[in-house]
């Protein structure tokens, strides 16, 4: 995706270790919101 | 085929539970073939037809059930996992649900004769807290219908599978070499494919603390993109403080509301 968006032009890069990394160099995370959590069915 | 039935022969139940519970498990394993094959053996006198369907039919319910309360303890995450080699993640995720929970309780009755719904429809009933007790009524009856239909065919027509198996054993030659082609074709796909793919992964990797420090002094040229195809069904999910998301699915779209002044820097999982 990254080389995609180079392709239009943007400066993009990537996190090296993702979330997991970032999380786990003790750097701040933050509750995804309302909005952007795709609510599943449930049977309950 | 030409293996199986002498196995089954053999090390019978034994080997029949293994298959099937890995089967159930969504390891890539014949259960049907086997049981198939239990049938006919069965058919001979080596087996014991109900001792047939009752073991494999407890084994799958093992795996079933064990499925089922990863996807319960799990949440998403073990679909997401099922659904990590398919194109599109997200959408195998939700196209499952959603036909799941349209079709509702009754799709776990025929289930087990399509492959991909077998092993998605436990954990999907766990994840989406279906009572244990409707779930192994459910599952119960569908997985009956599974093993008894492949043991009846197998029981019916065995002598039509033995001499398949002889035709087998008189082409075996000309079998391996078809395999060992096959074997050596998809190999070398494989490989062009991850030529092609490492050919594309270009773009620069950036550590945490790298980006950390670029935050600190230059946070207002930054923006931090959170491109996970998954991983947002949950609650309680979390993501870089200050990030935003795109749609990976979208991307043609999304790209539009990109400022092409800031450094964007993606992360998934």
């Amino acid at each position: 995706m990254a080389r995609l968006l180079q392709q239009e032009g943007f400066k993009a890069f990537v996190i090296a270790g993702g979330l997991r990394a970032w999380r786990k160099a003790g750097n701040p995370v933050e509750p995804v919101p309302q909005n952007d959590l795709v609510k599943l069915p449930s049977f309950t | 085929m030409n293996d199986l039935l002498p196995l089954i022969s053999r090390h019978g139940y034994v080997l029949l539970a293994a298959l099937c519970l890995a089967e159930a498990c969504g390891f890539p394993f014949p259960a049907g073939l086997a049981i198939l094959t239990a049938g006919a053996v069965a058919a001979y006198g080596g087996l014991h037809f109900h001792a047939v369907f009752v073991t494999a039919l407890i084994a799958i319910l093992i795996g079933d059930v064990t499925l089922y309360f990863l996807g319960r303890v799990t949440g998403w995450s073990l679909l997401a996992i099922l659904c990590r080699l398919s194109a599109s993640p997200e959408s195998c995720i939700l196209r499952s649900a959603e036909y799941f929970y349209r079709r509702g309780k009754t799709t776990l009755l025929f289930a087990k004769f399509i492959p991909g719904i077998n092993t998605m429809s436990p954990p999907l009933a766990g994840s989406m807290k279906m009572r244990i007790e409707q779930f192994l009524q459910f599952d119960a009856v569908g997985a009956g219908l599974y093993v008894g239909a492949y043991a009846l065919v197998g029981y019916l027509f065995s002598d039509f599978l033995r001499a398949i198996t002889r035709g087998l054993r008189s082409a075996g030659f000309a079998m391996e070499v078809i395999v060992g082609i096959a074997i050596a074709a998809y190999v070398g796909y494989r490989i062009w494919v991850y030529r092609k793919y490492r050919l594309l992964d270009v773009a620069p990797r950036v550590p945490v603390d790298e980006l950390a420090r670029r935050l600190a002094s230059d946070g207002p040229n930054i923006l931090i993109v959170d491109v996970r195809s998954h991983g947002y069904y949950d609650e309680d999910a979390e993501r870089i403080a200050g990030s935003v998301r795109i749609e990976p699915n979208n991307l043609e779209e999304e790209v539009k509301n990109l400022p092409k002044d800031r450094e964007i820097y993606l992360y998934c999982t």
